[in-house]
C-alpha cells in the first residue's frame, strides 16, 4: 500500500503532532505514523482509558492535542515502525501493528523521532527489576502500576524528580535518589538557573514534594553495583569522588538508573541529514536551521531528534517546522511571535543541562571505576573487559571484534558506555532496518514492489 | 469500580486493569523475569518501556517476539514468556 | 626503515600473507588506510566455497570459469584444514557440508555439470534430486528440483579470521601500521620506497593487496591494471531457534544462507549495494535486500518467521574477467598483487602463494592465467572497436 501526502510526520510525540495538527488545520493533507500502540510520544504517553476514568488523565492537554490533529485531518496511524527508506531515496517504509508494509511518500518529511534514555552499566543491572526511570514513569501516569514496593532511584539529570514524585503518589517507598552531580547545591550554576524562574519553580517543587516525603536526595553519589538472585533485591551506593568504595546499601525490589535522554537520529541518518557530534553531549545531531530544516531540503528534523530540550521545545519546534513548510507551500510567512519564542526556549534549556554533569563528565566519573566483569552490551552479552581489550578508539571495530552493539537493541542501550570504552565515534552508524522487522512484511513488501 | 481484565500468562490467570500495557499487567503480577539472554542465559526482564531495549519480548497469542511494553493487554490474551517461573 | 616486505592493506589477504611471510623470517610492515579488516574482510559472508560457486552474481556480466576455478578452491580448502591450528585460536570455523540447490531443468543439468569438474578437481560431490535433497535437509522448501551436496563446505567468521593472522603475524615480528594510507610508491633498481602517513619504508617487495583500493595502489606505482570494484550487501536475522548446519546456495541465483555460531542466519548471495562508497560505508539497496531475503525464503520457507536484524555493504576488489588477481606485475619486479572475488575463500591459498612469490619460489598451484598482464591491456578504443 502506498500513501502519498503533502507532508509524513515520523514520531507522534509533542513535536510530531503540533507540526502535523498545525499543518492539517492549513488544509495541506498530512499522515502522521508511530511505533507505540497510541500517539503521544514519551510525554504525552495515554493513559490506558479504564485508567484515565478511575485515576485521571496524568497529562489531559496530551490528549487534546491528538484531538486537535485528528480534527484537523491529520490522518493518524499508531502502530506503525518505519524501518527504512526505498532506493529512491523518499519513500518512506514502514510495518504496521499486523506485519502489513506500508509506503509513505511525502513533498516534507518531518522527523520527530524523540529520544531514549541515556544508560550506564553497573554490576548487577541486566537483573530483572532494574529499569530506567522512564519506564517506572510510565507505569506510573500510564498504567497506573507501581514499579516496586521499594525504589531507589539514579543516575543524572532533573528527570529524576519528577520520577520520584510520581511513585511517591501511588504510595511507593523511594528510599532515595542517588544524583551523581551536585546540582541542588547553591552555587553560581544554580544562581543562572535562577534566572529562569518557571524551570527552577519546577525543580523546587518537586524537591519540596521529595522533602515533605523524606525522600533523601544523595548528591554525589553513583550507582557501585545491584545484587539479587531473579530481580533486584539490594543496591550499593558509592561517593562519585570515589566511585569504587560502598558507601551505603540499600534493600529495594526495584531501581531505576538513567542519565537522561540521547536523541534518535537513525533516519536523519539514513535519509542522508547531515549530522554534527554536539560538542556537550558527544550525542550525533542533526544539522537544522531554527525551522528544523536539516542538509536536505524536503527533511524537517524536530523536538528530541534534533537535540534535547523537553516537551514545550519539542512543540515549539514542531510549530516552527510546520510553519516553514507552510510557507514553502503557501507562500505564508512565519509570524514573528513564533520564531521569538523558540529563542527564548533554547536558551532555557542549556541553562538547566549546565547544573549536571555533561555526558563526558560522566564518563570520567564512571568509566575508571566500572569493573571488567560488568556486562556492557546487554544484547549479546559482552563484557566491559572484553571491550576493553579492543579499545583502539574505534567503536565500530569494537563492536566487529565483540559483538557488542549487534543484538536487536542494536546498540542503543550499550552505545553511549561503549563508544566511551572503546574512544573514538560516539554513536553507532545507523543501519536499515531501524529495528528488526519481520521478514514476512518484507516477502509482502518484494511482492508490491519496493517503490513502484 | 474499576475494571480489570484477565490474561493467561504460562498458563496461569492474571488479572489486571483492562487495557493496561502487558508490562504493566506482569510487573503488577510481580513477573520480572520474562525472557533468558540467549547467550548467558541469564534472567531478563523490562528495561526500557519504550520498545528500545527488546528484553520485553514474549509470546503473544502464538505470535514470538512481541515487545510487551508495546502492547496493550486484551481479555483471554495468551502470553507466553521464555522463563516461566515456578511459583 | 627497512622492511623485507611491505604489504599494503590489513584485510584477509594482506594478514595471511604476512603470517606466512613473518613465520618464514621475513621482516614484515603492513599498512591500512583505517582500522585492520573492516572493509571487504569484515564484511564479507565468510563462507568456504568448495563446491563450485554459481557462475553469475546478480548484476555480473561475465560469468565466472568453474572448471578453471575449482581446482584453486580445492587447493584452498586444504589449506584451510590447518587455519586454526596454525593461527592457534578459534576462528568459529566450521566444516559442516552445504547443499547447492537448483530450481529448473536448466539449473539442474548445471548441477550435473558442475559435479563432473568438481570430481576432477577431486571434489567429493554429490547431486541429489529434490526430494533425496529435502530428505537430508527437511529446511528446504518444495521449489528445490535438485541439489549438490558437499561435506567440505564451510563457514568461518570473517570478524575473527583476519585479526587472527594479524595476531599470529605479530607473534612472528610483523608490524601492523593501522590509519596509515600509503601515498606514495616508487622504485630505484630493486628497491621499493613505500611512503604511508608519517613512514617511509625501503623494501625488496611491495604486496598490493587493497581489495578495492589494488588498483589505485597500483596507479601510484605507475602500473595501470583494470579492476571493477563493486559494493555488495548483506542481512543477518536475529538469532532463530531452529538449526541450520549447513551452508546452502543456489546454483542459478544470487543466494548463500548459513547460521553462524551466535545463531543468526546470515543471508547473502553477491546482490549489489546502493552504491559503492570508497570514503566511507556503502549503502545498502532496499531492492537487493527484498530481493535476497525473498530469494532466501523460497529455498528456505522457515526464514519467513523470523525478523531481518540488520543489513550492510562492503566493498569487493572485483576483475573484469571475475577470475582471481595473483602475481607479479610484469616488468616491476618485486611489485605482487592479489585481489578479486572470494578472496575469503582463497586467502591460506594465497598467502602462501605470495609468500612463494616473494621468495622467488614456485607457486603451489598453478597462477600463470591469473597474473596482472591481462588486466594491463589498455581498454579498446573507439577506433578499435568500428574496425570490428
Ligand atoms: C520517559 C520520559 C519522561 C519524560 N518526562 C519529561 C518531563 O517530565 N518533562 C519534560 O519537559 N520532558 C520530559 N521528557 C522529555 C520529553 O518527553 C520530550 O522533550 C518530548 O517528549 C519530546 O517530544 P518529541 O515529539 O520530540 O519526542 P517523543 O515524545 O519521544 O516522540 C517520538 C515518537 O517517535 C516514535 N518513533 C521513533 N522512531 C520511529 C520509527 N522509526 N517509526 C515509527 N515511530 C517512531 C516513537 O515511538 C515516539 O513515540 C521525558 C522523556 C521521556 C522519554
Ligand atoms: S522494555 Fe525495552 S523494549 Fe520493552
Amino acid at each position: 500500500m502506498i500513501v502519498e501526502r503533502d507532508v509524513v510526520v515520523v514520531g507522534g510525540g509533542p513535536a510530531g503532532l503540533t507540526a502535523a495538527a498545525r499543518l492539517a488545520s492549513a488544509g495541506l493533507t498530512v499522515t502522521i505514523l508511530d511505533e507505540q500502540p497510541e500517539l503521544g510520544g514519551q510525554y504525552y504517553r495515554r493513559p490506558a482509558p479504564e485508567v484515565a476514568r478511575r485515576w485521571g488523565d496524568h497529562r489531559r492537554e496530551g490528549g487534546e492535542l491528538i484531538a486537535e490533529a485528528r480534527a484537523a485531518g491529520v490522518e493518524c496511524r499508531p502502530g506503525h515502525l518505519v524501518w527504512g527508506l526505498a532506493d529512491d531515496g523518499r519513500t518512506l517504509l514502514a510495518e504496521d501493528a499486523a506485519g502489513s508494509p506500508v509506503r509513505l511518500r511525502g513533498r516534507a518529511i518531518v522527523l520527530a523521532t524523540g529520544a531514549y534514555e541515556r544508560a550506564f552499566p553497573f554490576p548487577g543491572w541486566q537483573l530483572p527489576g532494574v529499569t530506567t526511570p522512564g519506564f517506572a514513569q510510565h507505569l506510573a501516569a500510564s498504567d497506573h502500576t507501581p514499579v516496586g514496593e521499594r525504589v531507589v532511584l539514579a543516575g543524572s539529570g532533573p528527570f529524576l524528580l519528577p520520577v520520584a514524585c510520581s511513585l511517591l503518589a501511588l504510595g511507593v517507598k523511594v528510599a532515595g535518589i542517588a544524583e551523581a552531580g551536585t546540582p541542588y547545591r547553591l552555587g553560581r550554576r544554580a544562581l543562572g538557573a535562577l534566572r529562569h524562574p518557571a524551570r527552577l519553580r519546577e525543580l523546587a517543587g518537586y524537591v519540596a514534594r521529595l522533602a515533605r516525603a523524606r525522600v533523601p536526595i544523595w548528591q554525589g553519589t553513583v550507582v557501585l553495583r545491584a545484587d539479587g538472585r531473579d530481580r533486584v533485591s539490594a543496591v550499593t551506593l558509592a561517593a562519585a569522588a570515589r566511585p569504587g568504595l560502598a558507601v551505603r546499601t540499600v534493600e529495594v525490589d526495584a531501581l531505576c538508573v538513567g542519565y537522561g535522554f540521547r536523541p534518535q537520529t537513525d533516519l536523519a541518518r539514513m535519509l542522508g541529514c547531515e549530522v554534527v557530534t554536539d560538542a556537550a553531549t558527544g550525542d550525533a545531531i542533526p544539522v537544522t536551521d531554527a525551522a528544523g530544516r536539516s542538509s536536505r531540503p524536503d527533511v524537517y528534523v524536530v523536538g528530541e531528534a534534533a537535540g534535547i530540550g523537553g516537551a514545550h521545545l519539542a512543540k515549539a519546534r514542531g510549530l516552527a517546522a510546520a510553519h516553514a513548510i507552510l510557507t514553502r507551500e503557501t507562500g505564508h510567512p512565519t509570524p514573528p511571535a513564533e520564531a521569538r519564542a523558540l529563542a527564548r526556549l533554547g536558551h532555557f534549556t542549556a541553562l538547566t543541562d549546565a547544573l549536571y554533569p555533561s555526558p563526558a563528565q560522566l564518563l570520567d566519573l564512571l568509566l575508571p571505576a566500572l569493573p571488567d566483569s560488568t556486562l556492557a552490551c546487554r544484547c549479546e552479552s559482552v563484557t566491559v573487559g572484553e571491550i576493553r581489550a579492543e579499545a583502539t578508539g574505534d567503536v565500530n571495530a569494537a563492536k566487529a571484534r565483540t559483538r557488542a552493539g549487534m543484538g536487536p537493541c542494536q546498540g542503543r542501550v550499550c552505545g553511549f558506555a561503549v563508544a566511551g570504552l572503546a574512544g573514538g565515534d560516539t554513536v553507532f552508524p545507523a543501519r536499515v532496518p531501524v529495528r528488526p522487522v519481520r521478514i514476512s512484511t518484507l516477502l509482502e513488501l518484494a511482492a508490491e514492489g519496493e517503490t513502484a | 469500580m474499576t475494571r480489570t481484565a484477565t490474561i493467561i500468562v504460562d498458563d496461569r490467570p492474571v488479572t489486571a486493569v483492562a487495557g493496561v500495557s502487558l508490562t504493566a499487567a506482569l510487573v503488577g503480577d510481580r513477573r520480572w523475569a520474562l525472557r533468558r539472554n540467549p547467550v548467558d542465559g541469564g534472567p531478563r526482564g523490562p528495561f526500557c518501556g519504550m520498545g528500545v531495549c527488546f528484553e520485553c519480548e514474549v509470546t503473544v497469542d502464538g505470535v514470538p517476539s512481541v515487545r510487551a511494553c508495546l502492547t496493550r493487554i486484551r481479555p483471554g490474551m495468551r502470553v507466553d514468556t521464555g522463563a516461566p517461573d515456578d511459583r | 626503515m627497512n622492511a623485507d616486505v611491505v604489504i599494503v592493506g590489513a584485510g584477509v589477504l594482506g594478514a595471511a600473507a604476512a603470517w606466512q611471510l613473518a613465520r618464514g623470517g621475513s621482516r614484515v610492515v603492513i599498512f591500512d588506510r583505517s582500522a585492520p579488516g573492516r572493509e571487504g574482510s569484515g564484511t564479507t559472508a565468510g563462507n568456504l566455497h568448495v563446491q563450485a560457486v554459481h557462475t553469475r552474481r546478480p548484476g555480473q556480466e561475465v560469468p565466472l570459469d568453474s572448471a578453471r576455478f575449482l581446482p584453486l578452491q580445492r587447493a584452498a580448502s586444504d589449506r584451510w584444514e590447518s587455519v586454526e591450528d596454525d593461527l592457534e585460536t578459534s576462528v568459529e570455523l566450521r566444516r559442516s557440508g552445504g547443499f547447492t540447490i537448483a530450481e529448473t531443468p536448466d539449473q539442474c543439468q548445471e548441477l550435473k555439470e558442475k559435479h563432473t569438474w568438481e570430481a576432477a578437481a577431486g571434489i567429493p560431490t554429490e547431486v541429489l534430486d529434490g526430494d533425496a535433497a529435502r530428505a537430508a535437509l527437511p529446511l528446504l522448501g518444495p521449489t528445490v528440483a535438485a541439489a549438490t551436496w558437499c561435506e567440505r563446505d564451510g563457514y568461518a567468521n570473517p570478524l575473527k579470521v583476519t585479526p587472527a593472522y594479524l595476531a599470529a603475524a605479530a607473534r612472528h615480528g610483523a608490524e601492523l601500521v593501522p590509519y596509515a594510507p600509503v601515498r606514495e610508491i616508487t622504485r630505484r633498481g630493486a628497491t621499493w620506497r613505500v611512503t604511508a602517513g608519517e613512514h617511509v619504508v625501503e623494501t625488496p617487495v611491495v604486496i598490493d593487496v587493497a581489495g578495492p583500493w589494488l588498483g589505485e595502489i597500483a596507479a601510484l606505482a605507475g602500473i595501470r591494471l583494470r579492476m571493477t570494484p563493486v559494493a555488495i550487501q548483506m542481512h543477518a536475522t536475529v538469532r532463530a531457534p531452529v538449526t541450520l548446519s549447513h551452508l546452502v546456495q543456489h546454483i542459478g541465483e544470487g543466494l548463500s544462507v548459513k547460521q553462524v555460531t551466535a545463531g543468526n542466519l546470515l543471508i547473502g548471495g553477491g546482490w549489489p549495494a546502493g552504491s559503492l562508497n570508497l570514503a566511507g560505508r556503502s549503502a545498502t539497496s532496499t531492492r537487493s535486500l527484498l530481493g535476497n531475503v525473498a530469494l532466501a525464503v523460497r529455498v528456505l520457507p522457515f526464514i519467513r518467521d523470523l525478523r531481518l536484524l540488520r543489513a550492510w555493504a562492503g566493498p569487493l576488489a572485483a576483475t573484469p574477467d571475475e577470475m582471481p588477481l595473483i602475481g607479479e606485475v610484469p616488468g616491476e619486479p618485486g611489485f605482487l598483487v592479489a585481489g578479486g572475488t572470494y578472496a575469503f575463500t582463497f586467502a591460506p591459498l594465497w598467502g602462501e602463494t605470495l609468500r612463494r612469490l616473494a621468495e622467488g619460489a614456485p607457486p603451489p598451484v598453478e597462477i600463470a592465467d591469473l597474473g596482472p598482464d591481462r588486466l594491463m591491456t589498455q581498454p579498446m578504443t573507439h577506433e578499435g572497436r568500428q574496425r570490428c
